[in-house]
């Protein structure tokens, strides 16, 4: 139950679009996220997997078997689509059932697996209803059940939340994740929403213009971005060009210290600093913020915007060289923020 | 909500003129040919007359092969046309509902030209070989009809079928494949079910009209042929005119096409029902 994928190539006749050189493995189990703006690839990659779009070069092992040959009725691929793709002529359990029937499952059989699939996901009072008379959730949770009630190899998530309001997006998202983890199955999970793929995924691939940029857990992908892109896509982002100078990172806003191993002087590099880790100075606190010695730069400046966040507060601040952004929890006025060199990433040179 | 009583009822005399032309020109006319029919032995004599009903099978007959001709030609253009740019597709439809224009006497004129005796295109197959004749003598028939019938009711079912090929979503097949299932199997059982009420429906309507219709079959075949619209025409027309008769055999034609329309009208109900629930 894995999704093997090696130098994948696939161009669309016409616009030249599509991905190139792709490598991506899914372990047993493991539930990938593939994020990245729209036009990246990442729906061409969902479906180049499930058989729908034939690669010009490259590998899809499912399990083990390579499948580049294999129409997608006989790939065994469990497919959640953007808008569910429900039959609206059939009812919720024959829907459910539909996959059992072309196995040649007898009907009392698959009646019964079918209606233990939809007891699972809560709907047995609603199997008999036709999709359009299902709420969002309700169609989306029928389109799960349709798509493992025949034990796939593999599933394919096509942004199955795009079309929820924020309010079940949040529930669905844990409980594709624990149906996901009960049946162990390998699993790809098409989305633009950084969040949400942070949040469900054991890794995360970024792409972008067709390429895959970085595959990573979701924490080292946040900390660890391997070049501006995937920094700025991924969560918020302050982003300086810099040139190593004696030591230091000189960038617009000023000289910043790092902890990070230092490029050679005299190189130009990109600079990190996440806004949450920025600490932001009072007004009650500049003497001792600006007394402290940890080589941290001060910046002092005005707040430009200032957002409400419910738990959290995001805000720009305009400093001499540029606007920093930073988040706090506190709600006290800001005057500047301190950018100690825990804070501050060297990303890789950029090839 | 409700806007207040009086104004809803000045409201009403707004529907006066369209309740009047609705009573003068159908109500009326109806009336009087259900009152003549009903006059006398006409309904006894219609039914005592073998040709009558020979009559309303051939009807029925050229109506069901019209409408299939025109559903299948119909079925491949709008397919064809969901498939096409807006733009291209608004063009189309312009060309396309053009027929729905032209009188049945143009139509039938325009066939003879093509197809007559003399017709370019019997000219032309007279050069590859065919028997004009022969050509000539199947095309002043049956099957001149059906031919020049579809050509004006292909539109309708065109016009028909195009929105239910629009809002068809194309990932239903897709999504029908990865859970397994052959092409066929996903048109027999995914497509079919849900296009064939409106199938139905234009197939209904389509028949009903070329049963009624009448302008081109006496253009192309003149009185000859039996068809109930012919046989009506004669009635009213020839010397010695028997509208007892005329009545009865319009009642029987009515109750016809009311009949197939009644069908085409609940498949039309179904499909929609399935649409709004999708």
């Amino acid at each position: 139950m894995s999704i093997a994928i090696s130098g994948l190539e696939f161009r669309y006749s016409g616009s030249g679009a599509g991905v190139s050189g792709i490598d991506l493995d899914v372990p047993p189990g493991a539930f990938c996220a593939v994020i990245g703006p729209s036009g990246c690839g990442k729906t061409t990659l969902l479906q180049l997997v499930a058989g729908f779009l034939r690669p010009a070069a490259g590998r899809i092992a499912l399990s083990g078997v390579d499948v580049a040959d294999v129409p997608p009725k006989d790939r065994n691929v469990g497919v959640v689509f953007q808008n569910y793709a429900l039959f609206p002529h059939m009812t919720a359990l024959e829907n459910v059932a539909y996959p059992l029937k072309l196995r040649g499952v007898p009907a009392a059989e698959r009646r019964a697996r079918a209606g233990e699939a939809l007891e699972k996901a809560h709907l047995s009072a609603f199997a008999e209803r036709r999709p359009g008379q299902l709420s969002g959730g309700q169609q989306q949770r029928v389109a799960l059940a349709r798509a493992l009630v025949f034990r796939p190899r593999a599933l394919l998530l096509d942004e199955p939340l795009s079309a929820l309001d924020a309010a079940h997006r949040a529930a669905m998202r844990d409980e594709i994740r624990a149906v996901q983890r009960e049946h162990g199955i390998a699993t790809l999970h098409v989305t633009h929403d950084q969040e949400e793929a942070l949040s469900i995924a054991d890794m995360v691939a970024v792409m972008e213009g067709g390429k895959l940029l970085q595959l990573a857990p979701p924490r080292e992908l946040y900390d660890r971005p391997v070049n501006r892109f995937v920094a700025g896509f991924v969560g918020h982002a302050n982003l300086f060009d810099a040139r190593v100078a004696g030591g230091m990172l000189e960038t617009p806003v000023g000289p910043l210290a790092t902890r990070d191993p230092l490029p050679p002087e005299g190189a130009a590099v990109t600079v990190l600093v996440r806004p949450e880790a920025l600490e932001p100075i009072s007004e009650a606190h500049v003497a001792e913020a600006v007394a402290k010695d940890d080589g941290a730069l001060v910046l002092m400046g005005s707040v430009t915007r200032d957002r409400f966040l419910g738990s959290l507060r995001r805000f720009d601040l305009a400093v001499r060289g540029g606007t920093i952004l930073g988040e706090t929890s506190s709600q006290a006025p800001i005057v500047g923020v301190r950018v100690p060199p825990g804070a501050v990433r060297v990303l890789p040179p950029e090839a | 909500m409700t806007p207040p009583a009086p104004r809803n009822a000045r409201l009403l005399w707004l529907a006066l003129p369209g309740v009047g032309v609705l009573a003068a020109f159908f109500a009326l006319p109806l009336a009087s040919v259900l009152a003549e029919a009903a006059k006398g032995d006409a309904l006894a004599r219609l039914f005592a007359a073998p040709e009558f009903l020979d009559a309303l099978l051939a009807s029925l007959w050229l109506g069901a092969r019209a409408a299939a001709l025109s559903l299948v030609v119909g079925i491949g253009v709008a397919a064809h046309l969901a498939t096409v740019s807006p733009r291209l597709r608004a063009a189309l439809q312009v060309l396309i509902a053009l027929p729905l224009t032209f009188s049945g006497l143009i139509v039938a004129y325009g066939f003879i030209l093509l197809l007559g005796r003399a017709g370019f295109l019997t000219l032309l197959l007279e050069k590859l070989g065919a028997d004009p004749a022969a050509i000539a003598g199947a095309f002043y028939g049956p099957l001149g009809l059906v031919l020049a019938y579809s050509y004006y009711l292909t539109p309708r079912v065109v016009l028909m079928l195009l929105p239910v090929f629009l809002n068809f979503d194309p990932r239903q097949m897709q999504a029908a494949e990865s859970l397994g299932a052959p092409r066929w199997r996903a048109w027999v059982e995914i497509v079919l079910p849900q296009v064939a009420p409106t199938f139905l429906a234009a197939f209904c309507l389509v028949a009903a009209v070329a049963v009624g219709a009448y302008g081109t079959a006496l253009a192309l075949v003149g009185t000859q042929l039996n068809i109930l619209p012919l046989r009506l025409y004669s009635l009213i027309s020839d010397a010695g005119a028997d509208f007892p008769l005329a009545s009865a055999v319009s009642v029987l034609l009515l109750a016809v096409c009311s009949a197939i329309m009644a069908v085409a009208e609940i498949a039309a109900a179904r499909s929609e029902d399935a649409h709004v629930r999708h």
